[in-house]
C-alpha cells in the first residue's frame, strides 16, 4: 500500500498541474504593437525548409515570399526581426505561448484555425495540390487503393483534409518539409499531398514528377497570424498589408521570390494584393 | 480539460502505444542478442571481433539515434537499401540499444571475480562452461539494474520515430496538436501513457533485481 502511494501521490500532482497550466489563460502571452517596439524586435514564425516560401538559404540567410513579407513589416514598423523556425503542426503553438509574434508561415486561413488564431487579411491564394511520379501520375484520389500511401505533412490542411475526406488512404506523415521531400524522392508512397503552390514547386524544381491534381478541395487564402485578442498588432498588419497594396508590394515580392520558381505563369493566380480576394 | 476529445482520441493513443512497445520491445529483443555476442566478445577478447565491436560501440554510442534513423531510412535508398519505416525503428533501436547492452553485459562479466574463473578453470572447466555455469550467472545478476535502465532508456529513445513517418506516442500527440489544437489534453495523455509503459517495466525490473540477487556470490 505505501508503495502505491508513493507512485500515486507525484501521479495525482503532476495531473493536477496539467491541468492547472492548461487552464491558465492565453491572454497574457502575446505582446501589443506598443510592447514589440519598445523591445526593438519583433519574432516572426516562418518555415526553414519551405522552398521558396521560407527557407534558410546557402549563407544561412532565411529567403522567400514569406520571408519578404516579413522583412518589411519589421521594416515599417522600426524593429528588427528575429525569425523563429516552425514546423507546420506548432504554428498555432507558438503564437499561443507567446514564442512568435506573428507566423508568416504560409498559414493557411481555416474556421478550426480561426478558433485559435487570428487571421489578419489575406497575401496569397492557396487549393491542394497532389504531385506523382511520372510513371504512375495520381489524376483523382479515387484511383488510389489501400496500400498506397499518401504523404502529408503533419498539422498542414492537406493532412485535415484527407483525413476528413478520404479516410481509407493510408498516410505517411513528416513533420517536416525537408523529410517529407527526402521521403518521397526515395519512393515511399505514390504521392504526396500539399498546398499546390509547394506541389508544383516541387514538380518543377525535380524532373520526373507531374501534379496531377492540381486543385483539390476548397480554394483557400494565406494570411498573417497573430496570438488571439493580440488587436493592435492584428490591426497594424491589416492596415500595412493595404497600404503595401498601393505600392503593388505582393506582385514584387512575387517577382523577386517565386519567379523563379513558377514562371509570370502563376502571378495573378497565387498573390493576392491589398488583401483583397474576388 | 475537453474530455469528450481525450475520448474521441484514446484509440489512436493506443495503436501509438502498441507500436512504440512493439518496435521499442522487438529492437530491444535485438539489441540484447547484439549486446550479449559483443560483450562476450570482449571480455574474451577474440582477436579482430574485438576491434570491430569496439568500433561499433563507440560508433553506435557516440551519435544520437536520430541520426542513426536518417540514415537507415533517408540514407540507405540511395543506395538500394528500403526498410519499411517499422523496420527502420526497429533497426535503429537494435543498433543503438547494442552497444549500451554490449557495455551493461561486460561490466557485469568483469564485476565477477577473477578468483572465480580462475578456480572453474583448475577444476578442468572448459570456457563454455565456465560462462555458462559460473561467470554468466553471476555477471547476469551483476548487469540486471544495467540492462533495465537500458530497457526503459531505449522505450523512450522511440521518441523521436517522428523522423521516419513512425506514428509512435510522441509523433502522435505532435499531430493531434497540429490537428485539433488541443494542447494540454493531447499532452496529458501522452504523459499517462508513457507512465502505463514505463512504470510498468520499472516494477518488473524492481521485482527481478531483488529476486536475482541471490545469484550474486556470497550475498
Amino acid at each position: 500500500m505505501e508503495k502505491i502511494k508513493r507512485i500515486l501521490i507525484p501521479l495525482l500532482a503532476l495531473a493536477l498541474s496539467g491541468c492547472l497550466a492548461g487552464c491558465k489563460n492565453t491572454k497574457d502571452t502575446y505582446r501589443t504593437l506598443e510592447e514589440i517596439k519598445k523591445d526593438g524586435t519583433i519574432n516572426i514564425g516562418v518555415f526553414s525548409d519551405k522552398n521558396p516560401f521560407g527557407y534558410v538559404d546557402e549563407n544561412g540567410n532565411y529567403r522567400g515570399y514569406d520571408v519578404y513579407f516579413a522583412e518589411r513589416l519589421a521594416e515599417d514598423l522600426g524593429v528588427k526581426v528575429n525569425y523563429v523556425s516552425t514546423e507546420a503542426a506548432n504554428r498555432t503553438e507558438y503564437l499561443q505561448t507567446g514564442k512568435v509574434d506573428v507566423i508568416l508561415a504560409n498559414f493557411t486561413v481555416t474556421d478550426e484555425r480561426k478558433e485559435e488564431v487570428d487571421f489578419a487579411l489575406p497575401y496569397m491564394n492557396v487549393a491542394l495540390g497532389v504531385v506523382s511520379k511520372n510513371d504512375r501520375i495520381v489524376r483523382c484520389l479515387d484511383e488510389l487503393g489501400t496500400d498506397d500511401a499518401v504523404i502529408v505533412i503533419s498539422g498542414t490542411t492537406a493532412e485535415t483534409y484527407l483525413i476528413k475526406n478520404y479516410p481509407d488512404i493510408p498516410l505517411q506523415k513528416f513533420d517536416s518539409y525537408a523529410t517529407a521531400k527526402e521521403a518521397f524522392e526515395n519512393g515511399t508512397a505514390v504521392a504526396w499531398a500539399n498546398d499546390n503552390t509547394e506541389v508544383i514547386a516541387f514538380a518543377m524544381q525535380n524532373k520526373g514528377y507531374t501534379v496531377g491534381i492540381t486543385e483539390l478541395g476548397s480554394s483557400d487564402t494565406i494570411a498573417p497570424a497573430v496570438t488571439r485578442g493580440n488587436t493592435t498588432l492584428l490591426e497594424w498588419i491589416n492596415k500595412e498589408i493595404k497600404k503595401l497594396g498601393k505600392e503593388q508590394f505582393f506582385h514584387k515580392n512575387y517577382d523577386e521570390t517565386l519567379a523563379d520558381t513558377y514562371g509570370e505563369e502563376f502571378k495573378e493566380t497565387l498573390v493576392v494584393e491589398g488583401g483583397k480576394t474576388d | 480539460m475537453d474530455f469528450a476529445y481525450m475520448k474521441l482520441v484514446l484509440p489512436l493513443y493506443e495503436k501509438a502505444a502498441v507500436l512504440t512497445l512493439k518496435t521499442g520491445l522487438e529492437g530491444i529483443v535485438f539489441a540484447t542478442l547484439a549486446g550479449l555476442v559483443c560483450a562476450v566478445v570482449l571480455y574474451e577478447k577474440v582477436p579482430v571481433l574485438r576491434q570491430l565491436v569496439m568500433g561499433y560501440i563507440e560508433i553506435s554510442r557516440n551519435t544520437p539515434l536520430l541520426v542513426q534513423l536518417f540514415f537507415i531510412y533517408y540514407g540507405l535508398p540511395k543506395a538500394g537499401i528500403v526498410f519499411s519505416a517499422e523496420t527502420c525503428g526497429v533497426a535503429g533501436i537494435a543498433f543503438l540499444g547494442g552497444s549500451y547492452m554490449a557495455e551493461a553485459f561486460r561490466s557485469g562479466l568483469e564485476n565477477v571475480a577473477a578468483v572465480q574463473r580462475e578456480s572453474a578453470y583448475s577444476l578442468g572447466m572448459g570456457r563454455l562452461q565456465t560462462m555458462r555455469y559460473v561467470t554468466g550467472p553471476q555477471a547476469a545478476a551483476a548487469s540486471i539494474p544495467a540492462f533495465l535502465a537500458n530497457v526503459i532508456f531505449l522505450l523512450k529513445e522511440t521518441s523521436v520515430f517522428s523522423a521516419v513517418s513512425l506514428m509512435d506516442l510522441m509523433f502522435t500527440a505532435k499531430d493531434l496538436i497540429g490537428l485539433y489544437y488541443k494542447t494540454t489534453e493531447s499532452l496529458f495523455l501522452l504523459v499517462i501513457f508513457y507512465l502505463l509503459i514505463l512504470l510498468p517495466v520499472s516494477l518488473i525490473g524492481a521485482a527481478a533485481e531483488r529476486r536475482l540477487q541471490y545469484a550474486g556470490s556470497g550475498t
